[in-house]
């Protein structure tokens, strides 16, 4: 048996939007809900998200965006995870992002979008779900 | 406030009653305490009437701003503050895109919305503007782009005839520069100049986020707005100074008229440190307003608290002689801010709304149906929301009369001692900031925004726990209800396809600008800059205006600023 550690998870925002009431709400539940978690603060590139869940060695990317970029955005940080190598981390996102552009975001790689409304706890249960037990460090 | 009967004969009193009829009412409903409250003389402290109330219009202004509310004239007109002087917030895609639609509607004023790059102070080409450009307002890369977006008042009006509303914080100088040499070309006096910028730069840091430099050279270019515009165009007003995104961020109530009081402080001692005299540059202060929760005795309570507030504020702490100083000009309205909206069921929010336009006019004399219902559906309203809204407004006023009676509440037990509990919780942020060493103390050391913060926490927690209800969100969800989902035939004007290619017609628009400019001239201008940045105590809105007016672009003028002052990186952010 090997000692599984805590899911790791880092909550970013990625472009100019600096709403990020619920992006903190989101890092503070899943924190207590037993994740390790890191916010990136406002204001961050595709790339610089990318290389923070490098260098944090995460196992999921929850993206928020409340400004109406994320068509743009979201995708973009996909492919800037993917160029990195990391294929295998979970990309979630949530904010004020119209029903009719979820489609379009999960053929991007966004496996899952967040509504308003949505509660942490639910959150936590997707993230659970989605990633599983050969879950391993990233061989940093 | 009055005394019917003895204090003590009324605590005997209500002893009896809680023993006696109270009690057999909670035995026959099976409960062990009551569900509601009550008031009584006894819970208003015993003060005098003119001290604490007084009349509307004057100190301390508790029963309200303004004798008679300007939404009670027939000059309020029937859509009453729905639309300000300036017209509606609006803005999008390129300069020609937000002109062409304010051209189509006809508008006399200007209340600018920019887009995200134009407030962080990014050009339409920077990476970091990628995706955002026009997305959430116009996007302003140079003074080409102002003179294009004023054309929509061609031969419609003029800058001494109309009002122009900014909302930019970080680069707001840049922007009146652009203002003040728009009106240059077009031989408009500055003194007949009539605008707001929002420039409350301590409300990005704590909440908004569209902040660049730290908090102290931001507030050295707050204090530049106030001392310019105190001596070229006194007809400005110079600061909106907002609680709603604080609110809107997680904020209290108390706490977001707390945090904008202390942030008002801050701004005031920036004129007063300047060695102007206080009655002379209050009265171009404004307050755009505190934000509102669906918790409407407290938010009566706060709005008459948040007056008294103010008024002592200017009177005993400024020692502002003037009684129009006294006043909180903006500000004296509640407003059902869109995060008590919700996604689902979403034209419960029409109602959410009503209820913080109705506790609006029982605190303040007028009030509106607040933000569209459609808020959370995605950004912009669509046409029936918006005349949903506007509806709300009228049937408050014309059919149902709130607007009769000022101050309606005055003297009941319960909001008079309500008012004094919230009033006193609100002071007591005020004096916690005091004791960090003041507002930019208070964001520099992180306090503000982890307060504001652990409050945004706490009530996701009380929502999951169920604690706090929502309706449609975490109760009444069963298979009973219907998930009623209005459709939207009059979509918001914003055009789609312009706001697709808005970024890469902007980009195209720099470029030839930036082509076609004197080099010379803008590398002196910013060399200027950059030497008068490093003087605190220079002014650097003039040296604004000429870069402007060389088509230096609002990034480059932030690059220097960056170069001089920094960028701010806040820490402990949750």
């Amino acid at each position: 048996m090997t000692e599984q550690r805590p899911i790791r998870v880092l909550i970013a925002k990625p472009g100019l939007d600096g709403h990020d009431r619920g992006a903190k709400v989101v890092a503070l539940g899943l924190r207590d809900a037993g994740f390790e978690v890191i916010y990136s603060g406002i204001r961050r590139s595709p790339a610089e998200i990318a290389e923070e869940a490098l260098q944090e060695d995460v196992d999921v990317v929850g993206l928020s965006s409340l400004s109406g970029a994320h068509r743009t955005l979201f995708p973009r940080v996909v492919e800037e995870l993917r160029k990195r190598g990391l294929h295998d981390v979970l990309v979630i996102g949530g904010g004020l992002i119209p029903p009719e552009d979820i489609p379009y975001l999960r053929e991007k790689g966004i496996a899952e979008v967040f509504l308003p409304g949505t509660l942490v706890s639910d959150i936590a249960k997707f993230i659970r779900e989605h990633v599983g037990g050969e879950r391993s460090s990233h061989g940093k | 406030m009055c005394e019917w009967e003895d204090r003590e004969e009324l605590e005997r009193e209500r002893r009896r009653w809680e023993e006696t009829t109270l009690q057999r009412n909670l035995e026959r409903l099976g409960l062990k305490e009551s569900p509601v409250k009550l008031y009584t003389p006894l819970d208003v402290k015993r003060k005098k009437y003119m001290e604490r109330l007084g009349f509307p219009g004057e100190y301390p202004f508790t029963r309200g701003t303004y004798a008679v509310p300007i939404a009670a004239t027939p000059y309020g007109g029937d859509t009453m503050g729905v639309r300000p002087a300036a017209g509606v917030y609006a803005g999008y895609g390129t300069a020609e895109d937000t002109r062409d639609l304010w051209r189509k509607e006809r508008r006399r004023g200007a209340n600018v919305a920019f887009d995200l790059p134009t407030q962080c102070g990014y050009d339409s080409d920077h990476p970091m503007a990628e995706g955002e450009v026009g997305r959430v307002g116009v996007a302003i890369d140079t003074l080409a782009d102002f003179e294009t977006l004023y054309e929509a008042f061609d031969g419609i009006t003029t800058l001494d005839r109309m009002a122009s509303n900014f909302t930019i914080n970080a680069p707001c100088n840049i922007i009146l520069a652009m203002y003040f040499a728009l009106a240059e070309k077009k031989g408009v006096p500055w003194n007949k100049l009539r605008g707001t910028p929002q420039n409350d730069i301590l409300k990005e840091f704590a909440a908004r986020g569209t902040y660049i430099f730290p908090p102290k050279p931001s507030m050295r270019m707050v204090r530049d707005t106030i001392t310019f515009c105190h001596k070229y165009a006194p007809e400005m007003n110079v600061i909106s100074i907002c609680g709603y995104h604080m609110r809107e961020a997680g904020a209290t109530e108390v706490q977001a008229s707390g945090f904008t009081f202390a942030h008002a402080i801050a701004y005031v001692q920036l004129g007063v440190d300047a060695g102007l005299d206080v009655d002379e540059f209050i009265p171009r202060f404004t307050f755009l307003d505190f934000g509102g929760g669906m918790d409407f005795w407290r938010e009566i309570a706060r709005a008459r608290a948040n007056r008294r507030i103010w008024a002592r504020i200017m009177r005993e702490r400024f020692g502002a002689k003037n009684p129009r100083s006294w006043i909180m000009r903006g500000g004296d309205s509640i407003f059902v801010g869109p995060s008590c909206y919700t996604l689902q069921r979403p034209l419960n929010n029409l109602i959410r709304g009503v209820i913080g336009g109705i506790a609006s006019y029982l605190a303040t004399g007028f009030g509106t149906g607040g933000v569209p219902w459609d808020e959370p559906l995605g950004l912009g309203h669509s046409y029936e929301a918006r005349q949903l809204t506007l509806d709300a407004t009228r049937i408050m006023r014309f059919e149902a009369k709130l607007g009769q009676v000022i101050d309606p509440l005055a003297g009941s037990y319960f909001v008079e001692a309500l008012t004094d509990q919230v009033e006193e919780e609100i002071w007591e942020v005020i004096r916690k900031v005091d004791e960090i060493g003041g507002a930019v103390e208070a964001i520099e050391t992180g306090y503000t925004i982890r307060e504001i913060a652990r409050s945004a926490y706490e009530q996701q927690r009380q929502i999951e726990t169920g604690e706090r209800v929502v309706v449609g969100v975490n109760m009444f969800t069963g298979e009973n209800e219907i998930e009623v989902i209005p459709p939207r035939l009059l979509p918001h004007p914003y055009d789609p396809q312009h706001l697709e290619s808005a970024e890469e017609r902007q980009k195209a628009k720099l470029k030839k600008i930036k082509g076609e400019r004197d080099q010379a001239q803008v590398n002196m201008a910013l060399k200027a800059i950059r030497k008068a940045a490093k003087n605190e105590n220079e002014n650097l809105i003039p040296y604004f205006i000429d870069a402007v007016k060389a088509y230096c672009t609002i990034g480059e003028i932030c690059d220097v600023l960056r170069d001089v002052f920094g960028v701010w990186e806040p820490k402990g952010i949750v």
